[in-house]
């Protein structure tokens, strides 16, 4: 970084007036006694865009802090992180190099649609269960796998959408047995802290599911080819191919963004999963039974939706997108029996970036940290770093989100759980 | 008083009788089968093919070595130990085989990292240890008394990497892509000066090990706009690497390309990295044309025993460790620590790598040679050559070797020039 100085005082100016807005936003709307449940997001946002400029009006008119002004002061600290990071380092790539920002930013918006993917299957779980899963990780591994063994071991020459929908097939079944078998106990007071079980129970599993599959299918790491070659393109002309350019393993747009075709294979067929899903929890019956259970269980067994099969769809549903979102990237990825972890633990954070239990918290959750890895990823200047902070990029963000929402992006104050003891 | 003095003499003969006993323990029958550790990581973040690979070799070590009247008239066991790649389980795993195993030697070992940890504790406890695949210089660097090593040395090996590198036509830019380890952080730094003394400039990449997504770092080695590519990742990630790479038009057949010898591995190269043809490897050892007697026998059962086309250089090093500490062994009439370091460094073995044999060591300095503290037990001979994949799903024994000029094959194929 040429000019440190001009970032770093920069952050260190956000920084104090962000925490001096946090803390005296809320304290000025207690003594007012208005709402205060955006009071230390909006104050610090606010404060850390428009330092004392934008903290005294607040302070003194005290209007409501909605989504509209949260968003837009988000985009101003973005704003000005942006230009003193532009102007202490002219030489970036993340400054110079317009083609480098785009391929960065669409390649972070690419694996974090894949990321939302997976958050959302463990969104779901927790929703209506009330657990955390942590047999996340080990279904997004046996997802890949799966397709793996369908593809190229047991049925040599299937077509690879053939052997996603077989590991979904099969991860749904596997989900709805584990949840019969060990789950239930939760649900009928069989044990006495159902929660915990439910998290110990999950941890169980997957340490079993990865072994398992370590046993049978040894540590050596798998791959399958690409689903599909991109076709040979050049528009609008093959002597100028300015606007799209592709070869059997890469697509160029504009001549800058370069996209590979794992990757944009992965991200189409989440995004027809998400649509998919969307469609299935909004516009049919049981979708809207599954929704109705995670707002409150009891009013929905009322109107006679069964909870307790609810738990069942919902646990093999979030293992199957678990395994859909590792069957579409083992095109991408080597592929080893533990290679759920990283993801897992990725999972997590974005579920409690975007709130717990929120499905549209997870889709914006992943999408962010896809966005901030890409970021740190392309714009930290050592070269040799940049890269070795990857997890630290995620974790930062959520740390922040932790300070001044705790209930995550779209979260509920008081999600209902599994019994209603959140 | 008569019965009690030949009461007490007959108490002083048997248990003069159970200290001879204990003084002479390892070579009692007792003690049988004589226990080598060998270290190879076989779960990830480990680089498994490699550990896979060195854990078979050091079984077929254990089944020639018995085979041919074992070590002190016993029968050797090698006991397999996955370190899995991390430094923090190498000093557990050296505890416990040493402390609950038995071993009497250490061999194998394939990450950096798990060398430069785990060698304290053997060092301390006074069980030798011949590492097989550990390049970190600092391995032998600190001059412990019972730590030795038949890989070669990282400066060494990056010294040819770079050489080779430096001269291919055209090259005035190298990325190198690295892990955060012993063996990538010192294997980068050597190459970077290496290419700076030739007047070529070069950035190094750092990632973590086990690292999967590689998409932001590719676009940034494809911002510099290398001429020529280093890859010291080893592993999955080298694959993750190379064929992401190649995904965005900058990999193996698209531009130089250097991966990690784990490509060596070539089926598991090939179904991982389908676009990694051209990619150039270093590889220890001689080409299978100019195998010895020992060697070729290795290489007819190591292909027996895995299926594999070729023998990898780590499995032949991991073989070649677990031979030489029993030769040591034997010579040394004794499982006692001080004994076999003794024997190891008077040793002329005769493995598949070649004669092995440590000229620097307590009884000679490296310094009397003018040579760096990095030699001590030190094997000085490996050869290292380079090879470079010309056809795709090629297998490695039929690699062509670009060089140096005494091995050549065949000449170089140059992407981009």
């Amino acid at each position: 970084m040429q000019y440190s100085s001009i970032f770093w005082w920069t952050i260190l100016w956000v920084v104090f007036w962000g925490v001096t807005g946090g803390i005296g936003t809320r304290k000025v709307y207690l003594r007012k006694d208005l709402d205060t449940s955006n009071a230390t997001l909006g104050g610090s946002l606010i404060g850390a865009a428009f330092g004392p400029f934008g903290l005294a009006p607040l302070w003194w008119k005290s209007p409501e802090i909605g989504r509209v002004m949260i968003t837009l002061s988000s985009l101003v600290v973005i704003g000005i992180i942006a230009v003193a990071f532009a102007n202490a380092d002219p030489e970036n790539n993340c400054v110079s190099n317009g083609s480098f920002v785009a391929s960065q930013i669409t390649n972070g918006l690419i694996i974090g649609i894949i990321y939302g993917l997976m958050a959302m299957g463990l969104t779901l779980i927790f929703s209506i269960l009330g657990i955390v899963s942590f047999a996340h990780g080990a279904f997004y591994m046996i997802g890949g796998m799966l397709v793996y063994y369908i593809i190229n071991v047991w049925f040599p020459g299937t077509h690879p959408l053939i052997g996603v929908l077989g590991s979904c097939m099969i991860t749904f079944g596997l989900g709805a047995l584990f949840e019969r078998l060990f789950l239930t106990p939760m649900y009928d007071g069989r044990v006495e802290r159902p929660v915990e079980y439910g998290i110990l129970v999950t941890f169980g599993l997957s340490f079993t599911l990865t072994y398992l599959v370590a046993a049978l299918a040894g540590f050596n790491p798998v791959k399958v080819k690409r689903f599909f070659d991109f076709p040979r393109i050049r528009l609008p002309d093959s002597s100028d191919p300015w606007l799209i350019k592709t070869s059997r393993g890469n697509m160029e747009l504009f001549d800058t963004v370069s996209i590979s075709n794992p990757r944009f294979v992965a991200a189409i067929l989440s995004i027809m999963v998400l649509v998919g899903l969307l469609l299935f929890l909004h516009r049919t019956w049981t979708g809207k039974g599954l929704r109705a259970v995670s707002q409150d269980r009891d009013a929905a067994a009322i109107t006679g939706i069964n909870p307790n099969r609810m738990n069942m769809l919902a646990f093999a549903l979030g293992c199957m997108i678990a395994a859909l979102s590792g069957a579409v990237l083992v095109q991408a990825f080597s592929w080893l029996p533990v290679v759920g972890l990283i993801p897992e633990m990725r999972s997590f954070v974005i579920v409690v970036l975007g709130g717990l239990g929120s499905l549209p918290g997870a889709f914006v959750g992943g999408t962010l940290v896809g966005l901030v890895e890409a970021a740190g990823t392309g714009c930290v200047p050592n070269p040799q770093k940049a890269s070795s902070y990857i997890p630290a990029y995620g974790m930062i963000i959520l740390t922040i989100m932790l300070l001044l929402r705790p209930m995550g992006l779209f979260g509920r104050k008081f999600a209902s759980g599994a019994h209603g003891k959140f | 008083m008569e019965r009690v003095r030949k009461l007490t003499s007959a108490l002083g003969l048997v248990a003069g009788l159970f200290g001879l006993a204990s003084l002479s323990g390892p070579a009692l029958a007792a003690d049988c089968p004589i226990k080598i550790g060998g270290l190879a990581p076989l779960s990830a973040p480990g680089s498994v093919t490699g550990g896979e690979a060195m854990r078979d070799a050091m079984i077929l070590a254990q089944r020639d070595i018995n085979a041919a009247g074992g070590v002190l008239g016993c029968d050797i066991e090698v006991v397999i130990a996955d370190t899995e790649g991390l430094p923090e389980k190498a000093r557990a795993l050296m505890e416990k085989l040493i402390t609950q195993d038995g071993v009497v030697a250490v061999g194998g070992g394939y990450h950096s990292s798990v060398g430069v940890a785990g060698k304290d504790v053997a060092n301390d406890r006074g069980i030798p240890v011949v590492f097989a695949e550990t390049w970190n210089d600092t391995i032998t660097g600190d001059k412990q008394k019972y730590i030795f090593r038949i890989a070669p040395l990282s400066s060494w090996a990056s010294g040819v990497i770079w050489q080779f590198a430096a001269q291919a036509p055209g090259v005035k830019k190298v990325a190198i892509v690295t892990e955060n380890t012993d063996y990538g952080i010192p294997a980068a730094a050597e190459c970077e000066k290496g290419l700076a003394s030739k007047g070529i400039s070069s950035t190094t990449f750092g990632v973590d090990i086990g690292t999967q997504d590689f998409a932001g770092i590719v676009e940034r080695v494809k911002a510099e706009d290398p001429d020529y590519v280093i890859v010291l990742l080893t592993g999955e990630a080298g694959y993750n690497y190379a064929q992401q790479a190649a995904d965005a038009g900058i990999g193996p057949m698209d531009m130089m390309f250097h991966a990690n010898q784990a490509g060596l591995e070539s089926k598991s190269w090939w179904e991982n990295v389908p676009d990694g043809n051209l990619a150039f490897m270093a590889r220890i050892g001689v080409p299978e044309t100019m195998y010895n007697e020992t060697a070729l026998k290795f290489a007819e059962d190591y292909k027996a025993k895995t299926g594999k086309t070729g023998v990898e250089s780590y499995a032949l090093e991991a073989y070649d460790s677990i031979g030489v500490l029993a030769q040591a062994i034997n010579e040394a009439g004794s499982t006692n620590g001080d004994a076999i370091v003794d024997a190891l460094e008077n040793i002329s073995h005769d493995g598949t790598l070649g004669r092995i044999y440590f000229p620097y060591g307590t009884k000679k300095d490296p310094s009397a040679d003018g040579k760096g503290d990095e030699w001590w037990h030190q094997w000085p001979d490996p050869a290292i050559t380079m090879v470079q994949y010309q056809k795709e799903g090629e297998p490695s024994n039929t690699m062509t070797i670009v060089y140096p000029d005494v091995y050549k094959t065949g000449d170089p194929i140059y992407v981009g020039n």
